[in-house]
């Protein structure tokens, strides 16, 4: 065969990349203005009430959960939970509260089931978040391929029958260091054109925040920095109307005050918000729009891990007070942290939190037991 | 299957048997580039590249490929090299947050940056360099495939321009060394 004459390469290289570029044209995903979907405002008629226990126990250590409300009013947890010491056997379950009680854990992501799908060596599993949306089970959770403080690459998987039985991990493209740099931060936010919004960490090189835009479809069609002059990791979004959010971040100063953020835009910009005077730790927080419209924040006080607390805000987060301490203790290894929350379908609200590494406590209350506390 | 993570796995497994074809081998070329290859899919390296460095670019891939076929000159020469660890000299230090602006965020919305691409690819063609020019059309293709969602992953990832600093190093090197000579 001849060789072909170098004119013919070097026009048929450049055919070659004018069609490779209207290829690539035509995969530009169409995005809508962003838009928030916030629940409606009802008043809650539930008498002051609340009842405490714990999630199934999984293994003698337990990390960080997530909650989520399903298609049929039941609501749904995931957590971390492992044998010991050994990060590396710690496994992600899932269980379901129905009308006698919490169901038997069953795994929803291993170190395994996330190799296979894919196709790398991790050394250990992180924060999961999980979201039901309609008969979708979303869980996204990191996957670390070396220590917490070097990030981890955040992973997707899908369940349609109830957590039953999930799809092969796949892995999100969130950080241009690959599998490094990234974190889960609070739950997904749902976005008026069926996507989502996704708090992250950038743990590595330096601490920030970010705000993943996911489009109906899964794809990433956005990031946007969640710049604040402190550094912040694992930002609690919660939506007040169509296109006003705010953000409590975990404030690694440690101070008098929490970095918070907002926007008015529906999260395509974010802005510096006062800062709340409300003392506390370099811990999380979580955050909730109550069925009355009041925000609700979760968290430990100043004094440190050893108590998790609750606030109450009626005026969109501007001022705060203290409703509730939920647990306390002095000794040397208490430890109440990553806090989770989530509106019932009847207007409970139910609250999920760490104790001691040790296990799951899981709390459920309504608003009037809340409003009628004093701390 | 997961085509990114099939595509992840096997490009690492080939640019680990890359990086076995730059010693001198001589005749046993062939039989140790394919031992390295293979060696690296089944005994756990590439998983563990893939694990470590993620989803390695689409030039990272061609650039492997035309070493492992052994077509020299490499088109990444140190000029090449010296331009890309520029550009990444900044690049990284904004898109890890330095900065309210971050880059990366542009490779989900690359309208610009194909832009940017398509003025890149004319003085690429006024240059005569088909080379390059194919290599940026299978970049693009592989976003246009879906394989990478970011075009900035296929373009560019962290263990090339780790490779072009040690090209860059390595050619300073050589004239210090030689300079010393003299």
């Amino acid at each position: 065969m001849q060789p072909l004459s170098p004119a013919v390469i070097h026009h048929g290289s450049a055919g070659l990349f004018l069609a490779a570029l209207a290829a690539a044209f035509l995969r530009l995903p169409a995005t809508e203005a962003p838009a928030f979907v916030p629940p409606p405002v009802v008043a809650s008629p539930l008498p002051a009430d609340m009842t405490r226990g714990n999630l199934p126990s999984a293994g003698a250590t337990a990390g960080p959960a997530s909650l989520t409300l399903l298609a049929d009013g039941k609501v749904a947890a995931a957590w971390l939970a492992g044998p010991g010491n050994d990060n590396s056997a710690a496994t992600i379950w899932l269980s379901i509260l129905g009308r006698s009680g919490w169901s038997q854990p069953l795994p929803a992501a291993t170190l395994e089931s996330t190799a296979a799908g894919t196709f790398a060596h991790m050394s250990s599993l992180g924060r999961p978040l999980l979201l039901a949306e309609g008969s979708w089970l979303h869980l996204w959770y990191e996957s670390l391929p070396l220590g917490n403080g070097a990030g981890a690459a955040i992973v997707h998987s899908l369940s349609t029958d109830g957590g039953k039985t999930w799809s092969k991990a796949e892995r999100l493209q969130t950080s241009p260091l690959g599998t490094l740099g990234n974190g889960l931060g609070g739950p997904p936010l749902m976005l008026a054109d069926g996507g989502l919004g996704l708090p992250l960490d950038q743990r590595f090189p330096k601490q920030g925040s970010e705000w993943l835009r996911l489009s109906a479809t899964g794809r990433i069609v956005g990031k946007i920095r969640l710049a604040h002059a402190a550094p912040t990791l694992q930002p609690a979004v919660v939506a007040l109307d169509d296109h006003r959010g705010l953000a409590v971040l975990r404030d690694n100063r440690a101070g008098a005050s929490r970095a918070t953020l907002s926007t008015t835009n529906g999260g395509q910009t974010w802005g510096a918000a006062s800062e709340l005077a409300l003392p506390g730790p370099d811990a999380p927080v979580a955050l909730l729009r109550l069925a009355s419209g009041r925000l609700l924040l979760a968290g430990n006080p100043q004094q440190g891990k050893e108590a998790l607390q609750l606030w109450l805000s009626a005026d969109d987060g501007q001022t705060w007070a203290v409703k509730r301490i939920v647990e306390a203790a002095s000794d040397g290894g208490a430890e109440f942290a990553d806090p989770a929350l989530l509106l019932g379908r009847d207007g409970r609200i139910h609250l999920t939190y760490t104790w001691r590494q040790q296990q799951i406590r899981y709390v459920t209350f309504t608003e009037a037991w809340l409003a009628g506390g004093a701390p | 299957m997961n085509l990114t993570a099939a595509y992840g796995l096997l490009a690492h497994g080939l640019i680990f048997g890359a990086m076995a074809a730059l010693l001198p081998l001589g005749p046993l070329h062939q039989r140790v580039v394919l031992t390295a290859t293979a060696t690296a899919l089944l005994v756990g390296i590439a998983p563990a590249m893939h694990g470590l460095f993620g989803t390695p670019s689409a030039t990272l891939l061609q650039l492997a490929i035309l070493q492992l076929a052994r077509r020299t000159p490499s088109p990444f020469t140190q000029p090449v090299a010296a331009g890309l660890l520029t550009f990444a000299l900044f690049f990284y230090p904004l898109a890890l947050g330095r900065g309210p602006f971050d880059p990366y965020a542009l490779g989900y919305q690359p309208a610009p940056l194909l832009a940017a691409l398509l003025a890149l690819g004319l003085a690429l063609w006024w240059r005569r360099q088909p080379g390059w020019l194919r290599i940026l059309a299978l970049d693009l293709l592989a976003y246009a495939s879906g394989i990478f969602v970011n075009l900035w992953d296929a373009l560019f990832d962290p263990l090339l321009v780790l490779l072009a600093l040690a090209i860059v190093v390595r050619q300073w090197a050589i004239r210090f060394i030689a300079s010393r000579n003299r």
